[in-house]
């Protein structure tokens, strides 16, 4: 059912590989600090720099993983790159778009086709059935409502919970709740695939079939996930390290796909 | 969402029963209930021999003109109607109720006035000719229950005010009537002789009534009418008219106190709970931006949102209005009031919903801003 999805996008795993070398994300010298300035100009708050001149770029059908302490602008990053926010300075290009200069009409409508977000705690909206949670993003895209309920128990029943289709989130283990997140991140087809510690509310063996299936769903696409967890980091093509908003190792010069930690 | 649901429905249930209420103030209740073909009523900007305060205006020289009426081609029988409430007791009970007394000229034909048949009065010509009261009273129902009279009874009417010019009255139950089914079944009502309510409420001299029912072709009662009443309306089949509201000042003050009142406190309700509802629902928010719904299509989603809960709990306010209403009535007419205090009617659900909107609509801007202050960012990393 996973390689459904596969073909859905059209390519291939020989086709991946000619595109292999298309940067789909890169930031270039991107610099973003938090606060610095208190309302009505004042300047009370303290500014913290989440990312320094950070440098990074991650190819179609490369799986990239974020790995450093908290506070080292791992998540920082992966908003960047879907755009929910624009760095202080610096370049985020997503398939060769600068974020940096759309507006942010422009950007949401960017991640709404071109990026699927994966969050730790799964932000499923819990009124809402597994299957509609899945046809949230085809929402705004236009679809038909047959159509939209048509990919959505098609991707549910590609991540295994074709007999959830109905069930609301509150219904759901954590393990399906992840499940129907991921779903939901592929619902649009995105170039890019980000991934937030999806393994963090996961029990060992839950989160290994979770990682998995972002492995494999993520085999023809741009995936960057960020995690404190070993085992989630081996699963990846690349560890870029990171420390105090810096990348101390971007996962080219040395030896790849192993967690410095 | 829950609490804008309850708040919107008590607020315009409330609205609903004080609108009811101005509406029987303005439509003149029990009283009015009646099969008249057409209606003669005081005109609110004519200068009239007529008393004018919180009963309205009033017709006068309504017997004789009535009669004139009644000579007419076209017209079968004219009545002037007077409503006063008064007490009355069965003799020795020396317990006094609140009646709604309607004053009705009868003819030979059965007819309705107040929700009772007048043919139980008899005919107008007798005992009228010497000048004395005819002393016949017909009871509704809850009337008769209230007295604990029956046909044939007795009953006085006591007044610790009454002098030497206004003579007692006293008389005799010649039925007890099943009211019609128009929405006054309950109301305290009784039919008496026009000349006899007239002599004891001492509008005899200028002959006053609230109006004249006419029975008969009602476009020969509409040129008729115009010509013998000129400083009056003729209406045609009466019901209970919303625009009504607009003739009575007391009604319209009472209704659009109501509705600014209204207004402001459903308004006030609605920004308070849909804000705090958007505030315990950013994350969805959050969510909604993460997967690329655009602002516009968020702010939507809590506007629509926010009206439809409105719409709902004004839906549940009519139901409640009209419960209400139907209480209130039944309250009253149990306790101090005679008739109906308060009156329903369709329009009031398109009102309520309106008002509600407008109320939403007034409203929906502090949602709106909270919903769009919502950072994505601060809700997916909580």
């Amino acid at each position: 059912m996973i390689h459904r999805i596969l073909r859905a996008r059209g390519t291939s795993r020989s086709s991946t590989d000619e595109v292999a070398s298309q940067a789909a994300v890169r930031l270039e010298d991107v610099t973003h600090e938090y606060g610095g300035r208190g309302r009505f100009g004042s300047s009370r708050e303290r500014s913290v720099t989440a990312l320094e001149e950070v440098t990074l770029t991650v190819d179609t059908g490369e799986i990239v993983g974020l790995q450093g302490p908290s506070g080292s602008g791992k998540s920082t990053i992966l908003h960047a790159v879907s755009g929910l926010l624009v760095p202080t300075s610096g370049r985020v290009e997503l398939l060769n778009t600068d974020l940096s200069e759309r507006s942010d009409r422009e950007r949401t409508r960017l991640r709404r086709t071109h990026v699927g977000i994966v969050f730790q705690r799964f932000h499923l909206l819990p009124s809402l059935s597994a299957r509609a949670n899945v046809a949230l993003p085809l929402v705004q895209a236009g679809i038909p409502k047959p159509a939209r309920r048509k990919r959505a128990s098609e991707l549910l029943e590609s991540v295994g919970l074709a007999d959830r289709t109905t069930h609301l989130p509150g219904e759901l283990s954590g393990g399906e709740r992840q499940r129907v997140a991921i779903a939901r991140a592929l619902a649009s087809d995105p170039d890019v695939l980000v991934a937030d510690e999806p393994t963090g509310e996961l029990d060992t063996e839950t989160g290994r079939s979770v990682l998995e299936l972002l492995t494999t769903v993520g085999r023809n696409r741009a995936v960057l996930v960020a995690s404190h967890d070993s085992e989630t980091l081996a699963v990846t093509d690349r560890v870029v390290s990171l420390a105090d908003g810096r990348i101390i190792d971007d996962g080219r010069s040395g030896r790849s796909n192993t967690p410095s930690s | 969402m829950a609490a804008t649901l309850v708040t919107v429905a008590v607020t315009v249930g409330l609205l609903l029963v004080v609108t009811g209420i101005a509406l029987a103030l303005a439509d003149g209740g029990a009283a009015t209930n009646d099969d008249g073909d057409a209606h003669i009523v005081p005109d609110e900007q004519a200068s009239l021999s007529a008393v004018d305060g919180v009963e309205g205006t009033r017709l006068g020289e309504t017997n004789d003109r009535a009669e004139e009426l009644r000579a007419h081609e076209g017209v079968d029988h004219a009545s002037p109607i007077l409503a006063e409430p008064g007490h009355l007791e069965a003799v020795g009970s020396g317990e006094p109720q609140t009646v709604l007394l309607v004053g009705v000229l009868p003819d030979e034909e059965p007819r309705t006035v107040a929700g009772l048949s007048t043919s139980s009065l008899g005919d107008t010509e007798a005992g009228s000719e010497d000048g004395q009261p005819h002393g016949e009273i017909v009871l509704s129902e809850a009337t008769a229950d209230r007295l604990e009279a029956s046909e044939g009874d007795e009953l006085s009417v006591p007044d610790p005010e009454a002098t030497a010019n206004v003579p007692s009255l006293s008389v005799t139950v010649t039925a007890v009537e099943e009211a019609d089914s128009d929405g006054d079944t309950d109301a305290p009502v009784a039919l008496v002789y026009v000349t006899d309510l007239q002599s004891f409420s001492g509008a005899e001299n200028d002959q006053l009534a609230d109006r004249v029912t006419v029975w008969g072709d009602e476009e020969a009662i509409s040129a008729i009418g115009a010509e013998t009443f000129p400083e009056a309306t003729v209406e045609s089949q009466r019901t209970t008219d919303p625009r009504a509201l607009f003739d009575d000042g007391l009604a319209l003050a009472a209704s659009v106190l109501a509705l600014l009142v209204g207004l402001v406190i459903c308004s006030s309700f609605i920004a308070t709970t849909a804000g705090m509802s958007v505030n315990d629902d950013r994350r969805s928010l959050a969510v909604l931006e993460s997967v690329g719904i655009p602002r516009r299509g968020r702010l939507t989603v809590v506007a629509v949102s926010t009206l439809a809960t409105t719409v709902v709990g004004a839906i549940l306010g009519v139901a409640l209005g009209f419960a209400g209403i139907y209480g209130l009535d039944i309250a009253a007419s149990a306790t101090v009031a005679p008739g109906t205090v308060a009156v329903a009617h369709p329009v009031f659900a398109p009102y309520a919903v309106g008002v509600a909107l407008l109320a939403g609509l007034i409203a929906i801007p502090y949602p709106l801003a909270i919903a769009a202050r919502t950072s994505a960012l601060e809700e997916v990393n909580r």
